[in-house]
């Protein structure tokens, strides 16, 4: 196609002639002779050049030819004119004009400077094109950049030393800026790859790559990641980096855990529930019978089995209720004095019915522990209903007695002694003891209460040692910290289902 | 005189319930809380017909069962097999019956009838 070129001369028969002139070298021209037509083809039309005195009828039109310039890159100008009206152009336009040519014009400068101009042209449309695609993948960059710091996973870059090279944002804000580390050190706190590294088999094969791993953020939590990793290759497909991509499944994971075994405590209650409603038929057949006999001693008999198998059976309800439920651990100072008179009124009842003597020895000022006092307090209340239990299954010694002591040992570690001197444990049932669903009640437990309790002792960042011989009795020494670990900042999980 | 049963089981509140049934309905009860003293109890006592409840602590039922299938005067004794494991009807292939807890009382009572009358 053409150049336009519009030719800005008040003389019209040289204005034509040059018309002529360029139009032979097909240039599609067009001739305006004062500034109102000059505005009026800026406005109507698309010119490639400008060509004469922009200065035109005073420089009326000077304004909208330079706004005319500035608007489109690609439009050049060409003066020509007296020598004062070049000199005049050139204060006015400067640089904006790409040639200034005095009267009486040299056709073959003219062609030179049409030629310039054109040429500058081009550059100039070549120069917005690069601008233009530069901006581009600066927005693209970004774009990307965004999309990898907002996505919901810890996405890393590692090089073959399973050194990070690059984190998102999720990264950045659980394990810290840890570009420069390594993964092993980041995640697992390693001093050495883990086995099996998904990232090592992809830099191997080129393929994608999946486990599942347990990691440590920087609050100190576990999160269990699903990970997956796919390989990064330079231009000659060769892989220089592997992407590694982690997505927090712990939710997920814990629901499974509390699903699972609340399956299995059910499948394995079942059996405990049908001896107890056996129990329970029995002891409304006996009630029954002794009232249809008039026989006061069975009826007495019968109503005290019936209680005792409701309350068996309510206190089973209450266990599963209180493991189904995903309670927070909620620390709160307590004094150890308080702590231990709260279990004790629950023990005191239990153990007088079954003539078993309960003693307690607290320590001068044993001070404030940091517990979670509900958790706690139903663990200390289990372990001492089992020594009770122990005391009530014994019928060899003519006096059970269960003792508590409190000692405040170093390290602000406080400890609870629970003594009892009935039937003990075999080891077997020692080493079971905390298993869950072990019992060695038979039909009347439920292997829970224990489990739990140890549980919730190891949530506090305490332990449990276990002494004991079948037919002597049982010791256990729970040692509690005074501040449980997880207790300053954030809450811990629900014992049971972490 | 009255037909002998012997109840083996490890939860007391369910001798005290078979052993009031039974001995209600005529027969002449002893209880044995496990597997041990069960056997004793057995040779002593040899009753026509045993219960004996599967899922016990220490000696189990079917051990319990192959024990006294080795006494003469015990090894053609029926045995009932209550217990609340569900597919206890093959724990031992040889017992007359076997009833799940809970169990319907009648239909017990039924099975040791046919039994023993």
């Amino acid at each position: 196609m053409a150049e336009t070129v519009l030719i800005m001369d008040s003389d019209r028969e040289h204005g034509e002639a040059i018309r002529t002139y360029l139009q032979r070298h097909q240039y599609d021209v067009t001739v305006a002779c004062d500034a109102q037509k000059i505005l009026v083809h800026l406005e109507n039309q698309t010119w490639n050049i400008l060509l004469g005195d922009p200065l035109i009828d005073g420089g009326t039109a000077a304004s909208g030819i330079a706004d005319f310039l500035k608007q489109d890159a690609m439009v050049q100008l060409i003066v020509y004119g007296t020598t004062e009206q070049v000199d005049r152009a050139m204060d006015r336009f400067a640089l904006d004009a790409s040639a200034y040519m005095e009267l009486p014009v040299n056709s073959k400068a003219l062609m030179l400077n049409m030629a310039r101009a054109r040429n500058h042209s081009l550059k100039n449309r070549k120069i917005d094109r690069y601008v233009q695609r530069l901006t581009d993948l600066h927005t693209a960059r970004n774009h990307f950049l965004q999309l990898f710091d907002s996505v919901p996973c810890f996405i890393s870059v590692q090089d073959r030393n399973l050194r990070i090279t690059a984190i998102n944002k999720w990264f950045k804000q659980h394990f810290g800026n840890s570009v420069g580390g390594y993964c092993y050190q980041i995640y697992k706190h390693r001093t050495s790859p883990c086995e099996k590294c998904p990232v090592i088999q992809t830099f191997e094969d080129g393929q994608i790559h999946s486990t599942e791993e347990v990691v440590t953020a920087l609050s100190g939590r576990q999160y269990h990641v699903l990970t997956h990793t796919a390989p990064i290759m330079d231009e000659k497909d060769e892989i220089t980096q592997v992407m590694e991509i982690s997505t927090n499944i712990t939710q997920i994971r814990q629901l499974q855990d509390h699903l699972t075994s609340l399956g299995l405590m059910l499948g394995s209650m079942s059996h405990g529930v049908k001896g107890m409603l056996t129990a329970l038929d029995g002891g409304i057949y006996q009630l029954e019978t002794g009232l249809q006999k008039q026989d006061e001693a069975r009826v007495s008999r019968a109503f005290e089995q019936v209680k005792t198998m409701a309350d068996k059976i309510r206190d089973m309800g209450l266990e599963i209720l209180n493991y189904a439920r995903s309670r927070q651990m909620q620390y709160a100072p307590v004094p150890v004095a308080d702590l231990v008179e709260n279990v004790m009124k629950n023990i005191r009842p239990g153990a007088a019915k079954n003539n078993v003597i309960c003693k307690v020895f607290l320590p001068d000022s044993p001070g404030i522990i940091e517990i979670d006092s509900v958790w706690m307090e139903s663990a200390l209340v289990n372990f001492l209903e089992n020594a009770v239990d122990a005391c009530a299954y014994d019928h060899e010694k003519p006096v059970h007695k269960v003792s508590l002591t409190v000692t405040i040992e170093p390290a602000e570690r406080v400890c609870f002694r629970i003594q009892d001197n009935g039937v003990g444990m075999d080891q077997e049932t020692r080493e079971k003891m905390f298993t869950l669903f072990f019992t060695s009640k038979g039909s009347r437990g439920t292997g829970l209460g224990l489990f739990i309790a140890h549980r919730v002792i190891q949530q506090h960042g305490g332990t449990v040692q276990v002494t004991s011989f079948l037919n002597q009795g049982t010791e256990l020494i729970i040692c509690l910290p005074r501040i449980p670990p997880g207790s300053v900042g954030e809450n811990g999980v629900n014992p049971v289902s972490s | 005189m009255s037909k002998k049963i012997l109840i083996i089981d490890d939860d007391p509140n369910i001798l005290d319930y078979l052993s009031a049934l039974f001995t209600d309905n005529g027969y002449d009860v002893q209880v044995a809380p496990d597997a041990v003293k069960g056997l004793e109890a057995a040779r002593r006592f040899l009753p026509d017909l045993i219960t004996l409840d599967i899922e016990m602590p220490g000696d189990w039922g079917p051990r319990f069962y192959r024990q006294m299938m080795q006494v003469k005067e015990l090894k053609n004794t029926p045995v009932i097999v209550i217990s609340g494991l569900s597919g206890n009807e093959h724990a031992i292939p040889k017992a007359i019956a076997a009833v799940k807890k809970p169990f319907d009382r009648e239909e017990l009572l039924r099975i040791v009838k046919e039994a023993i009358g």
